[in-house]
């Protein structure tokens, strides 16, 4: 029985790698991806300037409360900026609403805006290519309800950011080596239809047959080293 | 010496000396990933363990931005005026860091009882709070922040504690045993075995560039390790020796 032993070991280890081998494969693959490429590149963070953080002149600026009246069910009110302009974010139950600090006014994000914010984010020399109003978020914002505005600019990598066409905030950055991440994070969690779920039942049979697979070839080593060398070893 | 001829008894050696190696480190990254899996990411999370944000009645007025840089003696670089135990607070941006006025513009200070109060009515279990303390520096489930923290814990199964900033009184973290469980094998997962925070250093990229050789060896030894008769079990898989050929249909 004990002679049989390395076969069964061997047939384990080689039919588990039949059914996992490729995904082992792919998981070591994307795995280098992933550890390779920064974390902080593939979140864009090279593609941005810091927001502007000037004080305020606060003359003029009206309370937060001046801008709610009539508003139902107000959660918070943030002052920040829009382009130059002092404007306050209302948080409401239905969703957020953009105001003119000082005038009080209903403030409205239209194309011209979306290009000058862009342009003064964007951290490297690059032009604007195309500025659209996207009625559907695509894969990669796909946490971010639509309409969205959408700037793309030029560049191999192909960047593109996401703003809110109500209160004009950078909701989502991306760019290709992110594109390529998140493709190779589908590929690691198997999760092919929203690359987001990490405890799918694709996934978590495979893990298992994997690490039965590692713990045969574990298994094995012990006699794919000749014997004289293995007791010179441990003498 | 002998060349290096490119043969499978090279991939085969290659494939056993990186095993020898490196392969408890692959195994590592089955299990961990196997176990990573299992756990429900929802509980890891932690957002069942709190509730939605808190409401509070809106006020008829406010403070401006004037009163309050004025009260503060300072210039405001923004602020938001922010739901907190069934009142509103100003948390206010300054060239020094922030500041917390209430409704009426004191100082907000978000001391133990405060803490408490803040982590019980975002708690969305039942149990009682057990204790309360300081943390100034951040631990490992608090490592994505550097402010001093509450930390409230709850006498329940999960072992929660609740992380409340001393300076702003949010909820900045939710934890339980799900979350240290997994965050264990996050650890054994991206090999930071110190902060668990990276998955960007040396050693990993070392590493994961060593076990690609492993599985990509293994993957070509598959194509060389089996014989057509391994697979006769399989209806319409015939022998290709005629001797050994099924009897005649």
């Amino acid at each position: 029985m004990a002679a049989r032993l390395p076969l069964l070991a061997r047939r384990l280890h080689k039919w588990l790698a039949l059914v996992v081998g490729l995904q082992a494969l792919i998981w070591t693959l994307s795995g280098m991806y992933m550890v390779a490429v920064h974390i902080d590149y593939i979140h864009g963070d090279h593609l941005v300037r810091a927001p502007d953080e000037r004080p305020f002149d606060t003359t003029g600026l009206l309370a937060p409360t001046a801008v709610t009246t009539g508003l139902e069910s107000v959660q918070s009110v943030r002052l920040t900026r829009l382009l130059d302009t002092p404007a306050y974010v209302v948080e409401t139950e239905l969703g957020p609403q953009l105001f003119d600090a000082e005038a009080g006014k209903k403030l409205t994000i239209d194309e011209p805006i979306v290009r000058e914010l862009a342009r003064r984010r964007m951290a490297q020399d690059r032009d604007i290519v195309k500025i659209e109003l996207i009625e559907k978020s695509p894969l990669e914002v796909q946490g971010r309800k639509p309409p969205l505005w959408r700037v793309d600019f030029e560049g191999w990598d192909k960047p593109a950011f996401y703003y809110s066409p109500v209160t004009g905030e950078l909701l989502s950055r991306r760019h290709e080596a992110w594109r390529v991440f998140d493709f190779m994070w589908m590929l690691h969690i198997m999760d092919y239809d929203d690359r987001q779920n990490m405890n799918n039942w694709l996934l978590r049979p495979m893990t298992w047959l994997v690490a039965l697979m590692a713990f045969t070839g574990a298994w094995l080593l012990w006699w794919s080293f000749p014997k004289s060398k293995r007791k010179k070893a441990s003498a | 010496m002998r060349p290096i001829r490119i043969s499978t008894l090279l991939f085969r050696r290659i494939h056993k000396w990186v095993g020898l190696i490196l392969g408890l480190q692959f195994l590592l990254w089955t299990v961990s990933g196997a176990v990573m899996a299992l756990i429900d990411h929802h509980d890891v999370s932690g957002e069942h363990l709190g509730h939605p944000p808190q409401v509070a009645p809106w006020p008829e007025q406010a403070l401006s931005p004037s009163d309050l840089s004025a009260r503060l003696g300072t210039e405001i670089v923004g602020f938001t005026f922010r739901p907190m135990l069934g009142q509103h607070v100003y948390e206010v941006a300054t060239p020094n860091g922030i500041r917390v006025l209430d409704e009426n513009g004191r100082p907000f200070v978000v001391d133990a009882a405060v803490a408490k109060a803040i982590a019980s009515a975002d708690y969305a279990g039942k149990a009682a709070v057990a204790r309360v303390s300081l943390l100034s520096k951040p631990i490992l489930e608090t490592r994505d922040h550097d402010e001093p923290l509450w930390r409230v814990d709850f006498a329940d199964n999960g072992d929660t504690s609740f992380y409340v900033s001393q300076a702003t009184g949010k909820v900045v973290e939710r934890r339980d045993d799900s979350y240290r469980l997994w965050d264990f094998f996050w650890m054994l997962h991206n090999m930071d075995y110190v902060e668990r925070k990276s998955f960007n250093h040396p050693l990993i990229i070392m590493v994961a560039f060593g076990v690609l050789w492993l599985s990509g060896t293994g993957f070509y030894l598959l194509f060389k390790s089996f014989k057509r008769s391994d697979f006769r079990w399989i209806p319409g898989v015939l022998p290709r020796s005629p001797s050994d050929r099924l009897p005649a249909e």
